[in-house]
């Protein structure tokens, strides 16, 4: 699903991911677990097609595809979804008339007929329930005023919304109590499935208690310096980071 | 009079007045025609009598009431008279009346479709308790328009206004507004979708006695070689103790060739008064864009979707559905034109 080889990126002219190499199959989860600074969210970035986030070297396939020739809008159409670590608030624009509207681009891109306003709602709350957001939430102007944790829920509907083949969740704990973080993590593991890959990112081991990755890899200073099974992030939650970074040198 | 004014006057200083069109083909300009439409029979409906105007006007203003020789006179004397459509027919100096009396009201839908030059007067006179509802759209024209309002409002009268304006070679709408009555407000909002045009809405705002209310929204959105202008002074008078005045405009600049000059005044001379004004200008948010495009919305519809989102307040300012549905249209078809 997700081929990368000897990744380098830059942004503003300095290079942050410095020759990572990931592979990610269909059907399976994995983490990348680093310390701050590691190079975490410029590789969301990178694969999600945000501008200033300049790929230098290497390459990055997507379901066989040469992502970088993709823009942004076109990835998430191919079914490339970035869940963000801030979600951006857009103040005059209807949380449930963005649904709408991104919905209906991605179908229109792949060639497929729009949903009515009706339809788009019928499906938006089929999915809203369990992730407990509410029809007050829709109404609301995107994400002004909501709560971090309804922040990330609403994130997660819009996941279960445009059904992706490949998801990238972006510290996705991050700023989560533990209902939240468990309701949030309930509704991930819903999206697991045959077709899809996951590539969850986070700082903390805590978040993979309830999203159980099939892989874990360590990032560091722009690379992968280790990887393994689940029980990586044990290792590293009792020894640190900085240990396995320096066991890995 | 002849001599127009120029840049080096402080309320022209982004409306070049004598740069945008020949002095000679002012002063020669003929008298410009209106046409009325009514659905009720409520309205009275007349040629302009010969009428001192008395409320504050600008200097164009001034030139259009001197050489207008006819206008239509409207008097709504009580009941409510529905909407009336003024729409301007052909160019030049025109000058009208409005007479809302005690108690009555009237919605006013004035647009404009003619003449590479026009330079109105409009007085409106609103009433104890008496209501207008103005909304006045203005498309894309490459002419030279100039419009002023002088509007007086009474004892519990509200006089609210919506500008929608496409910008022109130099379009110019001056307000001057009296709130002369206890409990007399004045709400005014507008939006500007400019590419490469120029639009200036300049107010002035005077809370002339205690209790009195007023607030201002703009929003311009400018591209290309556009620029947009607000300049809005409120004054409130000695004595005018207890006023409430609000102005907000906000800029939205698409590139650098674009310009917008926002400028909000205050003159206050009286005590207990609730007074706030703000301007900002910006961008298109880059984050908000990067969101946008991460869940599939290429990049035009994006911004489309951002700018409407940023006019949204303004717009919907106008309370009737219909009337603000046509704003709307206009609007989204002079965004098109810039995404």
């Amino acid at each position: 699903m997700l081929e990368i080889k000897d990744l380098h990126a830059a942004v503003d002219g300095k290079e942050i991911l410095k020759g990572l190499t990931l592979s990610v199959g269909a059907g399976e989860v994995h983490a990348i677990m680093g310390p701050n600074g590691s190079g975490k969210s410029t590789l969301s970035y990178v694969l999600a097609g945000r501008a200033g986030y300049e790929i230098t070297g290497g390459s990055v396939r997507y379901k066989g595809e040469d992502l970088a020739a993709l823009s942004a809008d076109q990835r998430a159409a191919k079914g490339v979804f970035l869940a963000m670590q801030y979600p951006v608030e857009i103040p005059g624009v209807t949380t449930l008339t963005f649904l709408k509207t991104a919905l209906n681009a991605q179908r229109r891109a792949r060639g497929e007929a729009d949903i009515d306003a009706v339809g788009v709602l019928r499906l938006v709350r089929a999915k809203a329930a369990s992730l407990r957001v509410s029809e007050e939430m829709l109404k609301r102007a995107l994400n002004v005023g909501f709560s971090g944790g309804e922040k990330k829920r609403l994130e997660i509907l819009q996941m279960s919304l445009f059904e992706p083949s490949l998801a990238i969740l972006d510290e996705t704990d991050s700023g989560l109590d533990i209902d939240a973080l468990k309701l949030v993590a309930g509704g991930v593991n819903a999206l697991r499935s045959p077709e899809r890959a996951m590539l969850v990112i986070t700082h903390y081991q805590r978040l993979l208690d309830y999203i159980v990755p099939d892989r874990v890899h360590v990032l560091s200073g722009g690379r992968i310096i280790k990887e393994g099974g689940k029980e990586l992030a044990l290792e590293l939650e009792a020894k640190g980071y900085a240990q396995i970074v320096k066991d890995a040198a | 009079m002849n001599a127009l004014p120029h840049r080096k006057l402080e309320d022209w200083k982004y409306s070049d007045l004598r740069n945008a069109v020949d002095a000679d083909a002012v002063a020669s300009a003929p008298t410009a025609a209106w046409s009325v439409a009514s659905a009720d029979g409520a309205v009275e409906i007349g040629d302009l009598p010969t009428i001192t105007p008395r409320g504050p006007h600008g200097a164009m203003a001034e030139m259009a009431i001197a050489k207008a020789k006819a206008g239509p006179y409207l008097r709504v004397a009580k009941g409510d008279a529905g909407a009336v459509h003024l729409h301007l027919t052909e160019g030049g100096h025109g000058r009208a009346v409005v007479l809302v009396e005690e108690g009555a009201s009237l919605t006013l839908q004035e647009t404009v479709l003619a003449g590479e030059f026009a330079n109105i007067a409009i007085e409106l006179v609103i009433g104890r308790n008496a209501q207008v509802t103005h909304i006045r759209t203005a498309p894309h024209r490459d002419a030279v328009q100039v419009a002023d309002y002088a509007v007086r409002v009474a004892e519990g009268g509200v006089y609210r206004a919506h500008f929608a304006d496409f910008g022109g070679k130099l379009s110019r709408t001056e307000l001057h507004i009296a709130l002369e009555g206890a409990g007399a407000s004045a709400h005014l909002s507008g939006v500007s979708v400019l590419d490469g045009a120029h639009a200036d809405v300049t107010t002035h705002v005077t809370h002339a006695v205690p209790g009195t209310q007023s607030t201002q929204l703009f929003k311009y959105v400018a591209g290309g070689h556009a620029r947009g202008v607000y300049q809005g002074r409120v004054s409130v008078a000695v004595g005018a103790d207890g006023s409430d005045s609000r102005q907000t405009a906000k800029g939205l600049l698409l590139g650098d060739r674009a310009e917008i000059d926002l400028k909000p005044e205050l003159e206050i001379l009286a005590d207990d008064v609730k007074c706030a004004h703000g301007a900002a200008v910006g961008d298109l948010d880059t984050d908000s864009l990067f969101y946008l495009a991460s869940r599939g919305i290429p990049e035009s519809e994006a911004r489309a979707l951002l700018m409407r989102a940023f006019l949204g307040d303004a717009v919907d300012q106008i309370a009737d559905e219909g009337l603000r549905g046509n704003v709307w249209q206009a609007v989204e078809k002079a965004l098109e034109g810039l995404t």
